[in-house]
Parts: C-alpha cells; sequence; structure tokens
C-alpha cells in the first residue's frame, strides 16, 4: 500500500508492522511525531504495545533494555541531546548483547545550540557497539527499520541497531512510502523470546568481570558486531525477495563501473549526491557515487570491492570529529590503506542544517577533479560552505 | 496472606545466599537475606552501582537465585519498570520487580528515574537500603548522609542535614511506603510480605548501617541499628493510601548521644550540637501517633 509518508511516520509504521512491543522514548525535536504516532497506533489498537513515559532519555534506554532482558521486543527514538544523554546505557545494551532497535533522527549536537540536522550525535556513538545504518530516504527508513530487527536478533549477532535519518530533510519531508503487509513482516520478523531475566531460569546478568573475563568478552562483542555486515547482505536480499526492494548490504554503488571521482555519503546526502552524479554523467564526467549504508561494523571491504576504477575518493561528511576530520575521510583512507593509493579528498559540509544541494556537490567535485589532474595531495580534510 | 510471626516461622530456604562478596557484618546484605524470604524465589532484582551491585556476583558466581541485573547508577527504577512492562506484554502476572538501591542510588543520581517510576505508578517496588553514604567508592557524603557525620569528602563533619526521603516519597503518594531496619527482621519481612500482595509503586527504606562507613564494629551493625530505632532517629512504620501506622514501638528509650557517640563518625559534634538533636527528636516522638 503506497502513502505519503514522512520519515517520522514511516519510522512509527514499521515499529508497528515490526509489533514492537514496549516503547520507551522521551520527547526531542524533531524526533517526536514519531513517538507520538506510534503512541497513537498503541492507542487505536492497532498496535499492542506497553508505552513507558519515562522521565528521562537515560531511562527510556534503560526501560527498553530492561524490557529486551524480560524477554520483550522494545523501541526507541532519540537524537543529539537525548542520544547523547543515553550514551552510558548504550555501551550496556551492546555489551549485554540485547537486539534493541532505536530510531535516531540525527540533529546537530550543542553547543551553540541547534535543532537542525546532522550526522555528529550518531557519530559520536561509533564506538558504543551499535550496528549503525544510514537512509537515504523515507521508503528506506521503513525497510531498513524493519530489517533492523532481524539483523540485530540474529543469532549470530545479537547486538543493538541505530537506524539513523536527518531531522527535519527526512523527518519533516513527505514521500512516497510503499507499506508491506502485515502477514509478509509477521512471517520475515518471528518473535523469538531470549529473556535474561526469567524466574524459570535464573540468571545474574553484568556481574563484575575481572581482568581474566572482561576481554573476552570484549572480543566476542566485537566479532558478532564483523558479523553484522554478511548478516545485513543476507537479511536484505530475504527483505528484497519479500518487498522488491533492494537495498544493497553495507554498501551501495551507483554508475560506479567507469567512474574515476567517487563521491562517497551517508544519508540524505545519497539521494542528493544521486542527482548530481547524473548531472555531471551529462556533461560527460565519469562521477560515481558510494552509498554507505551500514556505518558500523565500517564494511571495508565492500568499499575496496566498490571502489574499482576510482582514481580519486570524495568523503562527503555532515559531521566533524574535532581534530581530526569527517568520520567518513578517516575510515576510507583506512579501508583502503595498504590496498590502493587512491586519494581521499575530505569535505565537512552541512553542519547544523547548512545547505548542501546538487550544485555543492557538483562544485565539491570539480574542485577534486582540478586538485587530482594537478597531481596535488588531498589536505587532511577541508571545510565546505562556510 | 498470613504474616510471619515468628523467627521460626521464616522459609529456610536463601535466595541471597551465603558466598557473597560484602564484608563481615554488612548490613546491606543482611537486609536483602531478609527481604528475600518475603519475596520468594519469584522475584527480579535490578541493582544499580553500590557495594549490594557488586557483592551479589563476581565473575562466572553469583550469591543471587533469582534473576539479577546489576544496572547502571542513575537508572535501576526505569529498568524495573522496562522489565515490568515486559512481563504485561507477555501476560505473566506473578512475578514481583524489585529495584533496590543504596542510599546514592536513590537520593541522588537515582533519584531522577526513581521519581519517574513512582510518578507513573509502576507496578515496581523500590527498595532503599541506607548506609547514609557512598560505600561502593570509599564513603563519601551523599544527601543521605547526616548532618555532621565525618566521611572522606567531609573531614570536618557535613555542613548539611540528611535530606527526607521519606517526606518526598511520601508526596508520591505511593501504593505503599515503610521504613524498615535489619535490626527487626521479622517487622522488616512482615513489610515485604505486605508490599508483595499490594499493586502499584511500593517504597521501602531500609536502615542497613556498615561498619566502615559508621566507624563501627563489624559485630556492632545489628546492635546500632537497633538503637537508632530506641532513640527515636529512625522510626518503623508503613502507610497504606498516606495513611501511617508505627509498627514498632521500642520498649526503651535511649538518648540520641549515645547512639552518636558509639559512632567514629560524630566525633566533632559538640554537646549543644546533640542536644538540639534530641530537643528535635523530642518533638516528633510526641507528634507521632503510636
Ligand atoms: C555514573 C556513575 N557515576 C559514579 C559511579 C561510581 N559509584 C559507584 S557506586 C557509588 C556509590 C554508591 O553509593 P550508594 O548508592 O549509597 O550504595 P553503597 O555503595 O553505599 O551501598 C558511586 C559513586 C558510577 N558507577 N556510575
Ligand atoms: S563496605 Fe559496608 S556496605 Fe559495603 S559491603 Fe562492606 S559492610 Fe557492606
Ligand atoms: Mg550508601
Amino acid at each position: 500500500m503506497r502513502q505519503l509518508l514522512n520519515g517520522n511516520e514511516a519510522a512509527a509504521h514499521a515499529a508497528r508492522l515490526a509489533r514492537v512491543e514496549v516503547l520507551a522514548s522521551y520527547p526531542i525535536t524533531p524526533a517526536a511525531p514519531a513517538m507520538e504516532k506510534i503512541t497513537q497506533f498503541i492507542a487505536e489498537g492497532s498496535l499492542k504495545a506497553r508505552f513507558i513515559r519515562v522521565e528521562s532519555d537515560h531511562s527510556a534506554m534503560a526501560a527498553a533494555l530492561g524490557a529486551s532482558l524480560a524477554g520483550a521486543r522494545p523501541f526507541l527514538i532519540t537524537n543529539s541531546q537525548g542520544l547523547a544523554y543515553m550514551s552510558e546505557v548504550l555501551y550496556h545494551t551492546s555489551g549485554l548483547r540485547q537486539p534493541v532497535v532505536m530510531a535516531v533522527v540525527n540533529r546537530a549536537l550543542a553547543a551553540p545550540h541547534s535543532r537542525f540536522p546532522e550526522q555528529g550525535d550518531a557519530v559520536a556513538q561509533e564506538a558504543a557497539g551499535w550496528i549503525q545504518l544510514f537512509c537515504e530516504n523515507n521508503q528506506e527508513v521503513l525497510d531498513s527499520l524493519l530489517q533492523a530487527f532481524r539483523l540485530g536478533e540474529d543469532e549470530g549477532v545479537r547486538l543493538p541497531v541505530m537506524v539513523n535519518y536527518e531531522g527535519y530533510i527526512q523527518s519533516h519531508t513527505r514521500e512516497t512510502v510503499d507499506l508491506p503487509q502485515q502477514e509478509e513482516i509477521d512471517g520475515f520478523l518471528p518473535l523469538m523470546r531470549r529473556p535474561a531475566l526469567d524466574v524459570a531460569n535464573p540468571m545474574a546478568v553484568n556481574t563484575v568481570a575481572g581482568p581474566e573475563l572482561y576481554m573476552d568478552f570484549k572480543y566476542h562483542q566485537d566479532a558478532a558486531l564483523q558479523q553484522a555486515a554478511a548478516v545485513l547482505e543476507e537479511v536484505s536480499a530475504a527483505y528484497a525477495r519479500l518487498t522488491g526492494r533492494d537495498w544493497g548490504g553495507p554498501v551501495a554503488g551507483y554508475r560506479l563501473e567507469d567512474a574515476e571521482v567517487v563521491l562517497v555519503a551517508m544519508g540524505s546526502l545519497v539521494s542528493t549526491a544521486r542527482i548530481a552524479v547524473d548531472a555531471l554523467r551529462e556533461e560527460g564526467e565519469k562521477a560515481g557515487l558510494l552509498k554507505i549504508r551500514l556505518f558500523r561494523p565500517f564494511p571495508a571491504v565492500a568499499v575496496r570491492q566498490g571502489l574499482p576504477a576510482a582514481r580519486a575518493i570524495v568523503a562527503l561528511d555532515k559531521n566533524i570529529v574535532y581534530g581530526v576530520g569527517g568520520a567518513l575521510g578517516r575510515e576510507l583512507r583506512a579501508s583502503l590503506y595498504g590496498h590502493a593509493s587512491v586519494p581521499v579528498f575530505s569535505y565537512i559540509l552541512g553542519l547544523g542544517g547548512r545547505d548542501a544541494g546538487v550544485a555543492d556537490l557538483a562544485q565539491i567535485y570539480r574542485q577534486v577533479r582540478e586538485n587530482m589532474v594537478a597531481g596535488l595531495t588531498p589536505a587532511a580534510y577541508q571545510w565546505y560552505g562556510l | 496472606m498470613e504474616l510471619i510471626n515468628s523467627l521460626a516461622a521464616v522459609p529456610d530456604t536463601e535466595l541471597f545466599t551465603g558466598g557473597h562478596g560484602g564484608c563481615r557484618g554488612c548490613g546491606a546484605a543482611l537486609a536483602a537475606r531478609q527481604a528475600m524470604k518475603a519475596l520468594g524465589p519469584r522475584t527480579i532484582i535490578t541493582i544499580p552501582a553500590s557495594c549490594m551491585a557488586t557483592i551479589g556476583g563476581s565473575g562466572l558466581t553469583t550469591a543471587w537465585e533469582i534473576p539479577f541485573y546489576h544496572s547502571l547508577f542513575e537508572c535501576a527504577p526505569a529498568v524495573a519498570s522496562g522489565i515490568r512492562a515486559a512481563l504485561d506484554i507477555q501476560g505473566i502476572e506473578d512475578v514481583n520487580v524489585v529495584s533496590w538501591a543504596g542510599d546514592a542510588g536513590t537520593a541522588d543520581i537515582g533519584f531522577q528515574s526513581l521519581t519517574g517510576a513512582a510518578e507513573r505508578q509502576e507496578n515496581i517496588i523500590h527498595v532503599c537500603y541506607d548506609n547514609e553514604t557512598y560505600m561502593n567508592t570509599g564513603g563519601q557524603a551523599g544527601s543521605a548522609t547526616p548532618y555532621l557525620a565525618a566521611t572522606p569528602d567531609t573531614p570536618a563533619g557535613k555542613p548539611t542535614p540528611r535530606k527526607d526521603m521519606l517526606a518526598i516519597m511520601a508526596a508520591h503518594r505511593p501504593a505503599y511506603l515503610a521504613t524498615a531496619s535489619v535490626a527487626y527482621p521479622l517487622d522488616l519481612i512482615q513489610k515485604f510480605q505486605r508490599a508483595r500482595e499490594i499493586e502499584g509503586f511500593r517504597y521501602i527504606h531500609i536502615l542497613a548501617p556498615c561498619f566502615k562507613g559508621w566507624g563501627i564494629k563489624e559485630d556492632q551493625t545489628v546492635q546500632l541499628a537497633r538503637i537508632a530505632v530506641e532513640c527515636g532517629l529512625w522510626q518503623l512504620y508503613e502507610e497504606v493510601d498516606g495513611r501511617r501506622r508505627v509498627t514498632v514501638i521500642p520498649e526503651r528509650r535511649l538518648p540520641v548521644r549515645e547512639y552518636l557517640r558509639l559512632q567514629g563518625r560524630f566525633q566533632t559534634m559538640d554537646e549543644a550540637t546533640i542536644a538540639a538533636l534530641q530537643a528535635a527528636v523530642d518533638r516528633r516522638w510526641q507528634e507521632v501517633p503510636s
């Protein structure tokens, strides 16, 4: 069934279709409408779930974790300050291997105060042990969220998943979204309960782990996270068989075959870059696009395979890791190191809602092309659009 | 429900067992052992960072015979809310969900999630085991630390009085509220028995001395807990629907000086301060209906 939905509505429908059982969420702009929509589903009876009206974001994550430990399928939504406030609990959730799914409606972190889109909030949690997916449009928000439950709950993974989409650009923009049938999703997402807190099988969770244990827990956790890239391929393929929509696995290429200069982006910039690539191709440029769908674990192998003909790579980052540069720029260089000597030109753009449109990406492309032809070494990173 | 009326009638089964990592004479461990006699095996407990969180499980061993989750410091009542929601959605009804926190996990860093859960009238029991300091990090002062108690970070004595958590929690109008003491096990056990029969938010505050923090000997834990009641600084009562019932009227009344002078932490308290405290206790003693 096709409907006009904004990103928040798409996320709410995904929660409904996934039959989430516990919603623990605390309002924050521009994510709150997604939470309200789900409470509306609960009120009208189209979703059977308990809403815990927590007093803070920290408690939202804690309540979702508690629900997961006791065997339910929870869901929550947040961003920016809320996500930062949850940070401590994010680590507990991944460390305890609980497959909690959370929508993150990316927004810039204060200070200075901002309500506008940017991916720095999610990037700041890159070491928290969560799987992180980024979506380019509202259909992908719905589809990735549904895939996220199956991915996180996979026996070989058992990890929490963040599904990212940007505030306003996605959360408040309506697009056509095709909603799958409930029966289809029920078959795709069977509920398998694995309570850690169960009176029939008492266990102690999160006991003190000394030096003889802690590191091994971490080894297994990291191995499970690495596993998520391959499982995402399977899950995406299964979803494609069901719905006909294939978002690819960890990465997706566009016009890459003979591309010499490749734009690399995640989130809404991907759809902008797609248009920019088409325009550049019309001008005879050998431009291509590599979409990063999976940011954590970072799909280094898929990235290398996706860039066969590239002579220059353009990392487009809507985030700044202070003193280092853009997260994608850094990851791309690390992924290619020792494999290919392709220069990575790293750009910081679009922070705090600053516009980054088709013309901007085309201009960056031309800059990079000139530098490439001139044989210039890329700067560590540069700011675009100041 | 039949109340346990004698120590002989207390079930033998230990659900918080020996072999835990607490110090000898730990008031907190005693409180847990006693409470579990009433709560029984169909109980899920979550304990935030504190002595109790660490002494109940270490490495691959645990002293808990029930499901136990050592939660983060701020959020045991929120975790308990999530557990309850998960049980409800699965149709599991006969399980007690307990968040069990120290005085910091209750009154300080844990207060936000506690007041939230109480306001939502979550169907959980929150227990504060109160040793009046931050023992797990070395005994620093917190809001539950009494006036002029010396701690590592208030060496000259804490300059402000203790926060009145019971008044604060009573203002939330919980379904059940009680004080308890490890020196009165039957009273404590009966309160947990009554609490588990009631639905809604229940708050039980247990005075659980810590010899290290209080400057007493390991074998004085119960003695001090008892004297706290006998001198009137800690009253044993319960409130259902806001109506208070005093549950223990001590047989003898002792001056507060006796309580204070037995402890290392009140050494800087002068006689005038003790007299003022005694006057305050006397006034309250008269107000409380018995
Ligand atoms: C967020 C956070 N801040 C600080 C700590 C350190 N910490 C652990 S336990 C504790 C004190 C606990 O005091 P209380 O709740 O009274 O329990 P007790 O140890 O006295 O039994 C502190 C400060 C922590 N674990 N987490
Ligand atoms: S320090 Fe005090 S509260 Fe902590 S385990 Fe020892 S006796 Fe118990
Ligand atoms: Mg304490």
